[in-house]
């Protein structure tokens, strides 16, 4: 025994070690609160003057309430007739270009699709394999995804155009974008002390502007034609493998810095595309709106729940 | 010139250089650098001479020049944007000056580690540790060891390679990789021998046994005392002084700390009194040594 006392005080020292950075480490801001549409939509926003935000909130909350509510009914039944054509075993992945963490993902073993799409954000509907192909997707017969790990939009919604097959052009359109990271101002106590000073106060980094664009530009060039012209940094990653550009960070808020399941998303006309930003391509009169999430997506509505790989 | 630090007490040794190098790895203040660069660089040279100077030169200095230049093309973060790269993302100063106290940091403990190995000798860390770690303390003064005791027995063995014509100078292309990987294979052979002799000669000499005595010339007097007692002071308070946020620097988003106000400055000179430490005792002891002479 006295032999092996130094050994037994060296497993027990790494074992304290290992138990602090289990309960250190991580800062996952896990306030789990489910999405209410309270966010200001952009269309909305657009038609005002962006200073005067602050003070329409509670009319906008009341119209937001009641228009999320009316359309809960369609999204189910939208989701039904997604069931019943059967050939929908596919899972919509999180977004590879906005979403960090996805292994972190919690609910990675839910067994059924049922109990995935009720994991899911409500507004985040399934894609329709026969809708994308006949949009021009080019789907896997095995797995159900197009090469770049995408999984089919659902119908009505554009499909993934890959980035050198946009023809630019000299028209020019109008959108709107906006930068958002009002979900931060519910975790100050999980922001990056040095960071703190980087959030506005309304949460508002980019308010939503009238934007020109030209013909075949993707939601990415927009983006970082935009935040040049007002001087508001912004870091991107090219990831191949999604063949997209990654927001990492803007305005220096960067992906994990509200704990690590935060990092940026984008919609657009209030869809979480589940594509990456330099493969949505724009039209005329697209809400493009990057918002910051701090609980992969649940907190601004746009989370995905998956399964483990089939 | 002798170096008068090497001869005091192990443990005197050892807290130097465990607090420095601490020091230089954690704080990244740019006059914290600044000073352990400045001093790493004196005591180097001061040990070790021309080689380390031309050390510092020729492979510090590139170093630190690619280091440097290596951060802002990956690190793009950062409130001061100064231009855009090609690649449409922001080259930022604080990216730069990170990249440069990174490169600095780096190269400072590369040049510390250099006068670790001339003064703390494996027989020092086994005089230290040879007690507590027996077993972990022979492997660490062995491995320390391995590579210079590696070189000299290549020298060696490719000398007498040479002159049977065997060497990887001699012959054509194969012949020569094939000499090439004799003197490996014969080289693998004696490290793995050395290494089963010295843990059965040290094994057969009771190491590590309870109740074993160990000859040392090493004696902790009054000069070790207060040595001891100036480390244990100019720590203490500089890491009083960090955890009160004394020495406290960012550099992202925005580059922002402590200045050249009176507390914090009296910490640097603290620092800097810690890190000449051995450069002055050396000097002093020069000195009192030139006087003594020319006395006589």
């Amino acid at each position: 025994m006295k032999q092996h006392k130094g050994k037994i005080i060296a497993a027990f020292l790494i074992l304290c070690v290992l138990a602090a950075a289990y309960l250190w480490g991580g800062n996952y801001a896990g306030k789990d609160t489910p999405y209410q549409a309270e966010t200001p939509s952009g269309t909305v926003m657009t038609e005002n003057s962006p200073s005067s935000e602050l003070p329409e909130l509670p009319e906008l909350l009341e119209v937001e309430g009641a228009k999320s509510l009316a359309e809960a009914p369609g999204d189910l039944g939208a989701r039904g007739e997604a069931a019943e054509t059967g050939t929908d075993k596919n899972t919509p992945m999180p977004n590879a270009a906005v979403k960090p963490a996805e292994t972190e993902n919690p609910e990675t073993s839910a067994p059924s699709q049922d109990d995935q799409w009720k994991d899911s954000s409500k507004g985040v509907s399934d894609g329709s394999v026969s809708y994308s192909e006949e949009q021009g997707m080019i789907l896997d017969a095995e797995t159900n995804k197009d090469k770049y790990l995408t999984d089919p939009v659902p119908e009505g919604k554009p499909v993934p155009v890959e980035p050198q097959d946009m023809t630019p052009g000299e028209a020019a359109y109008a959108a709107t974008l906006s930068v958002r990271c009002d979900t931060i101002l519910d975790n100050m106590k999980h922001l990056d002390k040095e960071k703190v000073e980087l959030v506005p106060e309304d949460g508002v980094i980019f308010p939503a502007t009238k934007v020109t664009f030209y013909e075949g530009e993707s939601v990415f060039n927009v983006l970082q034609r935009e935040m040049k012209k007002a001087k508001i940094h912004m870091e991107f990653r090219n990831t191949p493998i999604y063949n997209s550009a990654y927001i990492m960070g803007i305005n220096n808020l960067y992906e994990f810095d509200v704990g690590e399941l935060s990092g940026w998303m984008y919609k657009v006309n209030d869809w979480f595309p589940n594509y990456g930003v330099s493969r949505y391509q724009l039209k005329e009169g697209d809400v493009v709106e990057f918002v910051y999430t701090c609980n992969l997506g649940r907190d601004v509505g746009g989370h995905y729940a998956t399964r483990g790989e089939e | 010139m002798k170096d008068t630090f090497s001869t005091y007490h192990p443990a005197v040794n050892f807290l130097y250089f465990t607090l420095v190098l601490l020091f230089t790895m954690f704080f990244m203040h740019p006059a914290c650098l600044g000073i352990s660069l400045l001093c790493a660089f004196c005591y180097s040279v001061y040990l070790n001479g021309k080689k380390a100077l031309r050390f510092n030169v020729k492979y510090m200095l590139p170093m630190l020049v690619v280091t440097a230049l290596i951060n802002p093309a990956f690190n793009h973060e950062g409130g001061t944007i100064l231009a855009y790269l090609r690649d449409g993302n922001p080259l930022t100063l604080e990216s730069i000056t990170y990249g440069i106290a990174a490169a600095v940091m780096l190269i400072t403990v590369i040049c510390w580690f250099s006068c670790y190995n001339a003064v703390m000798t494996s027989d020092k860390f086994v005089y230290l540790f040879g007690r507590v770690i027996p077993a972990l303390s022979l492997i660490l003064s062995m491995t320390l060891r391995f590579v210079p005791r590696f070189k000299a027995q290549l020298k060696v063995v490719s000398n007498a390679q040479r002159c049977v014509g065997r060497d990887v100078s001699n012959g054509s292309l194969l012949q020569r990789a094939k000499n090439g990987i004799r003197i490996l294979s014969v080289m693998v052979t004696w490290a793995l021998e050395n290494a089963i002799e010295t843990a059965d000669s040290m094994k057969s000499r009771g190491y590590g046994l309870p109740g074993r005595t160990a000859f040392s010339i090493y004696r902790f007097d009054r000069r070790d005392k207060n040595a001891m007692l100036f480390l244990a002071l100019c720590g203490g308070y500089i890491l009083s002084g960090t955890l009160m946020g004394g020495l406290y620097w960012r550099y992202f988003p925005t580059m922002k700390g402590v200045g050249l106000t009176p507390y914090p400055a009296s910490l640097y000179f603290c620092y800097l009194a810690l890190c000449l430490m051995p450069v002055v005792i050396n000097m002093k002891e020069d000195r009192k040594w030139k006087a003594i002479q020319s006395k006589i």
